[in-house]
């Protein structure tokens, strides 16, 4: 990467209070509000939030498809699109068509043809796991297959910043798998890669950071395992015969409170003190099973938490709204 | 200009592959020509013949301008292809470009084959300077029905831009004595379509070899119309 493509203090993506508001029937939704963010060269970024939190629209925004009420977004110091067309940027959107009436090659080819510095055609279909499919019409492909079509699109500028919105939906394990396996190298080549995913397993595994976002604002950011931990993310499961539910639910440190008969499972940001205080009211319970839990559930709990301190927002919660998204 | 350019080959190269295009555009004025135009009438000051050989050729290049033109750019816009054009280094106005040349390229077989027709099989005979500056002319009017597929694809969604299209290039179609030779009245309203003096102008040719200059102001006026109703409905779509 030229020295010209970084910002002094080495930004690829700001966002400086940035706001957006869209009319409904039921008056303005505040899509984004007032999100305040920044991304450094060279990372790759989980970017995450339940359905309706922001994040298509803070996406649209970052790529400069559509403009902030208020507030400042800057890529590589800049606008988006004279970074766009500096060839600084590869995008897979949710919402991004492909040609119809072409094959597989030919939108390929127009895709490096379209930015300064592509990296070969062959190269690129190799890449997405779809050199097999080179010749075939895109508009006869499966949805899955469409998808790494967009991937090689995605890739073909050897852009700096990689920005991929579900990158993985429709594709069966073995091709996901081969995508994320390409995209760490992209990001060993130093790229800056941005992708937003409801697997969260994957954003675990593969990103070095992690941001959240829940109504329009940014709700957590770090890497997985602080996200986890904040979230106090661990289960507290055991087998009490016979408990009340008011002296569950009177424990400290709850987030979520589960019960199955006898089985009773407990999410808590701090399972010492949440096991502690069953003790002392006297209960002995069977089975005890402390378990750390996954960034999913952290996601879940984080959101939730967030859905209810939030006065008047109802938006309903974020297992509902990620549940729904599925 | 590299990018736009490339952009542009390969939208030649999806209506050359578009089924629909051939018929409608190529294939069904030609039948249309081979099935009316043999007669010994004359109309409007020249052969029957020749008036339907220009009829078609000019139904043809217009209808595929039109037609083709606005039901791609309004379904692209649907699908996103429009959107995906945009993360891309490609100029802004490369799109429309694209589309307009495209257009240009792909209508050059309407009016070539219906002439051929013309000349091979109803041998229709003119000077060698006409059959050029005539399909000249045609093939140069069809941009104004290239701006009107950009006002109709950029306004309308994929399902009503058929209708859109219809509605509008039928009546001109009619009118413009396309698809018969018009009298009294309907000749009347007819004379201020674009259709009807892209026609007039081709006919005057063969007959006189002069242009009119009310054909060309006509025409000219249709055009101012629809570049600025292009150019309104391509603003508001960017904004949304």
């Amino acid at each position: 990467m030229s020295p010209d493509t970084r910002t002094p203090n080495g930004a690829v993506v700001e966002f400086e209070n940035v706001s957006k508001t869209f009319a409904s029937p039921k008056g303005p939704v505040h899509a984004v509000n007032g999100l305040s963010m920044s991304m450094q060269a060279g990372q790759t970024i989980a970017f995450l939030g339940p359905n309706g939190a922001g994040k298509s629209t803070s996406l649209n925004m970052l790529l400069g498809l559509s403009r902030p009420d208020s507030g400042r977004v800057a890529l590589f110091g800049g606008s988006a699109s004279d970074a766009i067309k500096r060839g600084m940027v590869g995008a897979m959107l949710q919402s991004g068509g492909l040609m119809s009436e072409v094959t597989v090659r030919e939108q390929v080819q127009l895709w490096a043809k379209l930015h300064p510095r592509p990296i070969p055609v062959a190269e690129a279909l190799k890449r997405a796991n779809i050199a097999d499919l080179a010749d075939r019409r895109v508009d006869k492909l499966s949805g899955g297959q469409q998808q790494r079509v967009q991937f090689a699109m995605a890739i073909i500028g050897d852009s700096p910043l990689i920005v991929l919105d579900e990158p993985t939906t429709g594709m069966d394990v073995e091709n996901r798998q081969a995508f994320w396996a390409t995209m760490r190298e992209r990001a060993l080549e130093g790229k800056t890669v941005l992708f937003a995913t409801h697997y969260l397993d994957e954003a675990d595994q593969f990103a070095e950071r992690v941001i959240v976002i829940n109504k329009g604002r940014l709700l957590a950011d770090g890497t997985a395992a602080q996200i986890k931990a904040s979230a106090g993310a661990k289960r507290l499961s055991f087998r009490l015969p016979g408990v009340a539910d008011a002296d569950l639910y009177r424990l400290p440190n709850l987030v979520h409170v589960e019960r199955q008969a006898d089985v009773v499972r407990l999410q808590t940001s701090d399972s010492d003190a949440t096991l502690y205080a069953l003790l002392d009211a006297g209960y002995r319970p069977a089975d005890i099973e402390i378990q750390a839990l996954g960034l999913e559930q952290a996601f879940l709990a984080i959101t939730a938490e967030d859905n209810n301190h939030g006065a008047g927002a109802g938006a309903g919660t974020g297992i509902g709204n990620l549940e729904a998204a599925r | 200009m590299n990018a736009t350019l490339t952009l542009t080959k390969l939208d030649v190269l999806r209506v050359r592959r578009n089924t629909r295009y051939l018929i409608l555009a190529i294939a069904m004025p030609a039948v249309l020509y081979i099935a009316v135009g043999n007669s010994t009438k004359q109309t409007s000051g020249v052969e029957f013949k020749a008036y339907y050989m220009l009829a078609m050729a000019t139904y043809g290049a217009f209808a595929g301008a039109l037609m083709n033109n606005a039901a791609r750019i309004s379904t692209e816009r649907k699908t996103g292809w429009t959107r995906q054009l945009q993360l891309t280094p490609l100029p802004g106005g490369g799109y429309v470009f694209s589309k307009i040349v495209a257009s240009l390229v792909t209508t050059i077989p309407s009016v070539v084959v219906v002439f051929v027709l013309g000349g091979t099989v109803f041998h229709v005979h003119m000077d060698a300077w006409k059959w050029v500056v005539i399909a000249l002319v045609l093939w140069l009017t069809s941009m104004v029905f290239v701006s009107l597929a950009v006002a109709i694809g950029y306004r309308f969604d994929p399902d009503a831009t058929q209708p859109a299209v219809m509605l509008v290039f039928f009546p001109m179609a009619i009118l413009g004595g396309l698809w018969f030779p018009l009298e009294g009245t309907l000749e009347k309203i007819g004379k201020w379509f674009p259709t009807y003096q892209a026609h007039k102008l081709g006919t005057d040719i063969i007959s006189t070899g002069r242009i009119s200059m009310e054909s060309v102001g006509i025409i000219a006026g249709w055009a101012v119309v629809f570049a600025a109703l292009a150019v309104v409905s391509y603003r508001s779509a960017q904004e949304q």
